[in-house]
C-alpha cells in the first residue's frame, strides 16, 4: 500500500495532479486578485494593490450582520445535524428493521434532489405550517440539506468500526450510551469531524435552499454576496468571497489538527 | 476467586424459525474448563453469546450459582469475554483497556491501578501498560485481552475461539499457559472452538455440538475413545467406521461381520440389535507384511488389505489402505526404522490387525 510511484507513470500521475490542482485553485486566485484591485470595477488581472475593499466591507453593516447570521446559523446547523445525523447513522447501520435500505436511501436523498426544489418545497411547507421565523425556517431548511452529508460520514466510518469493540465494553459492564460515549464515539471521530466540516461549509455559502427561506431582515452572506453583485459589481465582492475562503481554509486547517485530515478524507 | 457453577436449562435461539441452538440443557462444574466444540454453524458461538448476554435466547433459562440471568442485561452480569480478535480498544493504552471494566464499576483510582498492575504481572507483561494495542504482537494482545477480562474477578470467563488468530506454535503454548492460568484462578471458564486438539488439551469437558444441538459430553478421553455417534467419531480424530451385522453371541462378546468378510469380536452391542457400526481409530490398526504366507481365515479383528498410499509424516506414517470390497482403512503406524514407510509398494498386500479392545460400537448415527 504503501509502495512509492516510479518511472513515467509517476510523472503522468504527477502532471494530472498538478493540472487538477490549477483546474480547482484558479478560480479562487482570480478571485483573491480581484479583491485587491485598486479600482473601482473589478477587472483581472488587478490594477494595482489595495485593501481598501475589505476595510469597506468590515464597515458594512449588512455584510457584518450576514457574516454573523451565517456564522451562527451554520454552526447551529452543524450541531443540529450531528444530533439528528449520528444517531440516524448509528440506527442505519447497528439496527436491524424493515425497510432499512430504502430509509438509507431517502435518506440520502436531498444529495440527489435539487436544492432550488428542496428549498421551493421547504418554503410552502413551513409556510403552511404557519413558521415566520427566517431564522427557525433557515435552520430546518439547513438542517435538511446538511444531515445527509453527516450520515454519510457517519455511516462510512461505523462499518469500519469493529462491532466486538462494543460488545467487549459491554461485557465489561458499560451500557449502551457510556459504550457509545467511551467506545464508539473516538472510533468515528474522524467520521464525525468530516461530517461537521462539511455540514458547516453547505450551510454556510448554500444559496438555493437559503434563497427561498430568508427574507429582508436575515439574509446570510451568499444572499447578501448575490445582492451586491447585482446592485454594485465593485471589488468588495470578490473581498467578501476571499474572506469565506479565508474562513473554508481556517476550518480545513482545525478539523486537521484535530484529527488528521487524511483520516478524515478518507471517510 | 469464587467459582461459579453455570447451568443451561432448555435453551433454545431461533433466527426466523431456524434453529441456531436447540433445547441445550447443560450444567457446568465450578472452577472447570468446558469447551464448546464443533463445526462452524453448530450453534456454539450462539450458545456462548446467550450466556454473555450478548444474544437473547428465544426460550430456555441461564444460571449462574443457581441464579437466573436469563433477562438480566450484559452490563450487569460480570461476565469476561475474550473475542476471536481480541476486540483492544484501539484508543486507549493497555493499562487503560485493562482498567476500563473497573472504572465502570465506580472502582476508585488507586484501588485501580493497583489492580491493573496485578492483572499485568498475571500475564507477564508488566512493562506494557503505556503502549497501544497496535504496538503489541498478536500474542501480547491476547494477553492484554485476557487481562482486561480478569481484572473485573468475572462469574465466568467466556473464550470465543480466543487463539484462532495466532499461529501454530504460539497457538500451542498460549493454549497451555491459559489451561495454567485458569486452573489456578479457578475462574468457571467456557470456550468456543472447532479445533479439537485445542479442544483436547485445554477443557475439562467437551460438548459436541451440532446442529444446534448436544452430540456428545465428556472428557477428552470419554468423547475420544467413545464416540457416541459416527459425527463423533469422525469430527473428533480420524475413525474407520465398519458396517456389520451381528453373527453369533458368546456370553458377552458378540461377533460382528461386515461385507468385506471381515470379522469383529466386540463387547457392549445391545441385546436386540442386527446392524451396528464399529469404529476403529487409525492408531490401533497394525499393518504387517504377508511374507508369502496365506492370509489368515476366520482370525477376528484381522484382514488382508491393499496399500494405496503411505504418506511419511516424521514419526508416523499415515497408510492409506483398500479391502477388498473397497472400503478405505486409516492406520497410522510410529516409525521405527528408517526406512520402513518405504519399502511398502503401492497395491502391495498386507495384513491389517488391531486388539479387540480397540473396537467400539456406536450407539447412534
Amino acid at each position: 500500500m504503501n509502495r512509492r510511484l516510479s518511472g513515467p507513470g509517476a510523472w503522468i500521475l504527477y502532471f494530472i495532479t498538478a493540472l487538477l490542482m490549477v483546474f480547482i485553485l484558479a478560480p479562487l486566485a482570480v478571485v483573491v486578485a480581484m479583491s485587491v484591485s485598486d479600482s473601482y470595477f473589478v477587472s483581472f488581472p488587478p490594477q494595482g494593490f489595495t485593501l481598501k475593499w475589505y476595510g469597506k466591507i468590515l464597515q458594512d453593516r449588512d455584510f457584518l450582520a450576514a457574516l454573523q447570521l451565517s456564522g451562527l446559523l451554520a454552526f447551529s446547523t452543524t450541531m443540529g445535524s450531528l444530533l439528528l445525523g449520528i444517531p440516524a447513522a448509528i440506527a442505519l447501520t447497528r439496527g436491524r428493521f424493515p425497510g432499512q435500505d430504502l430509509l438509507k436511501g431517502l435518506v440520502l436523498s436531498p444529495l440527489i434532489f435539487p436544492a432550488l426544489v428542496t428549498g421551493l418545497a421547504l418554503m410552502q411547507l413551513l409556510s403552511a405550517m404557519g413558521s415566520g421565523d427566517a431564522r427557525i425556517n433557515l435552520l430546518i431548511g439547513h438542517i435538511v440539506v446538511t444531515s445527509p452529508y453527516v450520515i454519510r460520514a457517519v455511516v462510512t466510518s461505523l462499518l469500519l468500526v469493529d462491532y466486538n469493540l462494543e460488545d467487549a465494553a459491554r461485557t465489561l459492564g458499560a451500557n449502551r450510551l457510556k459504550t457509545f460515549w467511551r467506545i464508539t464515539l473516538p472510533q468515528i471521530a474522524p467520521g464525525v469531524a468530516a461530517g461537521a466540516l462539511f455540514a458547516f461549509m453547505v450551510s454556510f455559502d448554500n444559496y438555493p435552499v437559503t434563497m427561498w427561506l430568508a427574507n429582508s431582515e436575515y439574509s446570510p452572506v451568499p444572499l447578501v454576496l448575490m445582492r451586491q453583485l447585482v446592485n454594485v459589481f465593485d471589488p468588495s465582492v470578490p473581498a467578501m468571497s476571499t474572506v469565506i475562503i479565508i474562513l473554508a481554509v481556517v476550518g480545513v486547517l482545525i478539523l486537521e489538527r484535530l484529527v488528521g485530515l487524511r483520516r478524515a478524507a478518507a471517510m | 476467586m469464587n467459582s461459579a457453577e453455570v447451568r443451561l436449562q432448555a435453551l433454545s435461539k431461533h433466527y426466523h424459525r431456524v434453529a441456531a441452538v436447540d433445547d441445550v440443557s447443560l450444567t457446568i462444574e465450578p472452577g472447570s474448563m468446558v469447551a464448546l466444540l464443533g463445526p462452524s454453524g453448530c450453534g456454539k458461538t450462539t450458545c456462548l453469546r446467550m450466556i454473555a448476554g450478548l444474544v437473547s435466547p428465544s426460550s430456555g433459562d441461564i444460571l449462574v450459582n443457581s441464579e437466573r440471568i436469563t433477562r438480566v442485561p450484559v452490563h450487569k452480569r460480570n461476565i469476561g469475554m475474550l473475542f476471536q480478535n481480541y476486540a483492544l480498544f484501539p484508543h486507549m493504552t493497555v493499562s487503560e483497556n485493562i482498567a476500563f471494566g473497573l472504572d465502570m464499576r465506580g472502582i476508585g483510582k488507586a484501588d485501580a491501578v493497583k489492580r491493573v498492575g496485578h492483572a499485568l504481572d498475571l500475564v507477564r507483561l508488566a512493562d506494557f501498560g503505556g503502549r497501544f494495542p497496535s504496538q503489541l504482537s498478536g500474542g501480547q494482545q491476547q494477553r492484554v485481552a485476557l487481562a482486561r477480562a480478569l481484572v473485573i474477578e468475572p462469574a465466568v470467563l467466556l473464550l470465543d475461539e480466543p487463539l484462532g488468530a495466532l499461529d501454530k506454535g504460539l497457538r500451542e503454548s498460549m493454549q497451555v499457559e491459559l489451561r495454567a492460568l485458569q486452573r489456578r484462578l479457578g475462574v468457571t471458564t467456557v470456550m468456543v472452538t472447532h479445533d479439537q486438539d485445542e479442544a483436547l488439551t485445554m477443557a475439562d469437558r467437551i460438548v459436541v455440538m451440532r446442529d444446534g444441538r448436544l452430540e456428545q459430553v465428556g472428557t477428552a478421553t470419554e468423547i475420544y475413545q467413545r464416540p457416541a455417534s459416527k459425527f463423533v467419531a469422525t469430527f473428533l480424530g480420524a475413525s474407520n467406521l465398519f458396517n456389520g451385522t451381528v453373527e453369533r453371541r458368546n456370553g458377552g462378546e458378540t461377533l460382528v461381520t461386515t461385507g468385506a468378510g471381515l470379522s469383529l469380536s466386540v463387547d457392549g452391542v445391545a441385546a436386540d440389535a442386527r446392524d451396528v457400526v464399529v469404529s476403529v481409530r487409525p492408531e490401533a490398526v497394525v499393518v504387517n507384511r504377508l511374507n508369502g504366507s496365506s492370509p489368515p481365515q476366520n482370525v477376528p479383528n484381522t484382514i488382508v488389505a491393499e496399500i494405496e498410499q503411505v504418506i511419511y509424516r516424521g514419526f508416523i506414517s499415515h497408510y492409506y489402505l483398500k479391502l477388498q470390497d473397497g472400503q478405505e482403512l486409516i492406520a497410522y503406524q510410529q516409525n521405527q526404522t528408517r526406512d520402513v514407510a518405504a519399502a511398502y509398494a503401492q497395491g502391495e498386500k498386507v495384513i491389517v490387525r488391531w486388539d479387540r479392545s480397540s473396537n467400539h460400537v456406536i450407539a447412534k448415527d
